[in-house]
């Protein structure tokens, strides 16, 4: 549609952006780490730094789940495991490499049985360096994902259908 | 009842958006007051709010093997189960809206309506998650169902109805919580096996099962199914409070009794960790109805007397 959104519209694409970074829940999939990286995202979901503040909930199923937490390096057993978990999340989804693994593969690159990062399978929104990352860390890669969210959110972009 | 009330009531107050809005502010609070004995800050204010229009804006995808009419229907079915429930329930400590002799049977089978709109939706489904799950719901739809039926059925005893209304007159005489205490224990442990709370989460356990029967759900469906939660929360707590503690009463006292009934539920959920599904229909049949049948026996002998 090429017309000029009305006032409805526009509260609509508000309340929805809204609605969306304040509920952020995620899936956390370990495509081929050593764990220490799930490990750092275990602690983030503790009572200590209680993600729940910012509504972020872990959930187990793909499908209810908006934010995908991708740890390590894509070994070539996981990638078809992570394309179908991905295409298995609904629209509208995201995607967060956390690690140095998930940025580029880490000290894995080049080994016989890795792909690379995650972005050489799958659109990534978020990268959060480390090895491991703290929880600090991952909690300012969430916040400036939704960040970035809010500011596609009012370009219009962040609602495709 | 002219129709214009009929509605208002139905769709504003003290049914429909209040209900929902109130479900909402409960849901709030149980996940505050949980994250507080967590020692942790827990949600803001508007969170479930903000979870339940995000489910409804997201994109729904119907599974494949799934029956259609059934995969969309069944979360109406259950929202409207809750929802209707409401209106032969004393909210907000005023009287019921509806009334009619034997209410309180169908109060309780709406109520049930949400746990087994659950299960048919999962065993809807092609998943075996969902499948297990759904066993699991139903299983224990048939573990706790009959002992908190019989509990709130020793209250209809005594008040010599099954109406809701003439329960809450007879409850505003004699606080039942003294006279029947077995009854009440069994009731608001009913009502958290009913809103599969902690330690009766087995079916949807997120650790073993991943989400139980609402696993293929997300967007709409979802959120139905949290929203009817939400208002079962508030229906149950309602029945609970005006049968065990006092009946009818002004609204900001009776949102009081609510709360500290909710309070009791979130301390338990935070102190008892998941029975597994065996243990759960154990402890309801082997303890729930015996306690029961024991406050029936009690009951029965002093009216006899």
């Amino acid at each position: 549609m090429n017309t000029t959104p009305n006032v409805w519209q526009e509260v609509m694409r508000g309340m929805k952006t809204w609605a969306r970074l304040n509920s952020p829940w995620v899936l956390h999939f370990n495509t081929g780490s050593c764990n220490g990286c799930d490990i750092e995202i275990l602690a983030t979901l503790t009572p200590r730094y209680d993600l729940e503040r910012l509504g972020v909930r872990l959930q187990a199923s793909p499908r209810h789940a908006d934010i995908l937490l991708c740890t390590g390096a894509v070994t070539r057993q996981a990638r078809d495991r992570l394309v179908r978990i991905y295409a298995q999340m609904h629209e509208p989804k995201c995607v967060v490499a956390i690690g140095s693994c998930a940025l580029s593969g880490g000290v894995f690159q080049g080994c016989y049985n890795v792909l690379g990062g995650i972005e050489d399978v799958l659109p990534v929104d978020a990268y959060i360096p480390g090895c491991p990352p703290r929880p600090e860390a991952v909690i300012d890669g969430v916040v400036k994902l939704l960040d970035g969210l809010r500011a596609r959110g009012r370009q219009g972009k962040a609602d495709s259908q | 009842m002219n129709p214009l009330a009929a509605l208002f009531a139905l769709l504003i107050f003290p049914g429909g958006l209040s209900l929902l809005a109130a479900g909402l502010v409960y849901e709030w609070v149980d996940r505050k007051l949980l994250a507080g004995l967590h020692n942790r800050v827990g949600p803001r204010w508007f969170q479930p709010l903000a979870d339940a229009l995000k489910l409804l804006v997201k994109e729904e995808v119907v599974p494949e093997g799934v029956n259609q009419a059934l995969f969309i229907g069944l979360p109406l079915v259950a929202l409207a189960g809750a929802l209707s429930a409401a209106v032969y329930v004393p909210l907000a400590g005023l009287a019921p809206v509806h009334s009619f002799p034997g209410d309180l049977i169908v109060v309780l089978y709406l109520l049930s309506l949400l746990t087994l709109g659950m299960g048919l939706a999962g065993t809807n489904t092609l998943d075996r998650f969902s499948l297990i799950g759904a066993t699991r719901t139903l299983t224990q739809v048939f573990s706790y169902e009959a002992p908190f039926l019989m509990a709130l059925l020793g209250a209809a005893v005594v008040a010599g109805s099954l109406s809701v209304s003439e329960i809450c007159a007879y409850a505003g005489e004699h606080w039942l919580i003294l006279t029947q205490p077995l009854g009440f224990v069994v009731a608001l442990i009913g009502l958290m096996g009913k809103l599969e709370m902690p330690p009766f989460d087995a079916p949807e356990a997120h650790t073993e099962i991943v989400a139980g029967a609402l696993t293929e759900y997300s967007g709409r469906g979802l959120a139905f199914f949290h929203l009817g939660r939400s208002v079962e929360l508030v229906v149950g707590l309602t029945l609970v409070a005006a049968v065990y503690l006092g009946g009818l009463s002004s609204p900001v006292w009776f949102a009081v009794k609510t709360l500290a009934l909710l309070l009791v539920m979130v301390g338990l959920q935070a102190l008892l960790a998941r029975l597994r599904i065996d243990q759960t229909v154990g402890l309801w049949w082997r303890y729930g109805a015996l306690l029961v049948l024991v406050q029936w026996l009690v009951l029965i002998l002093i009216q006899r007397s």
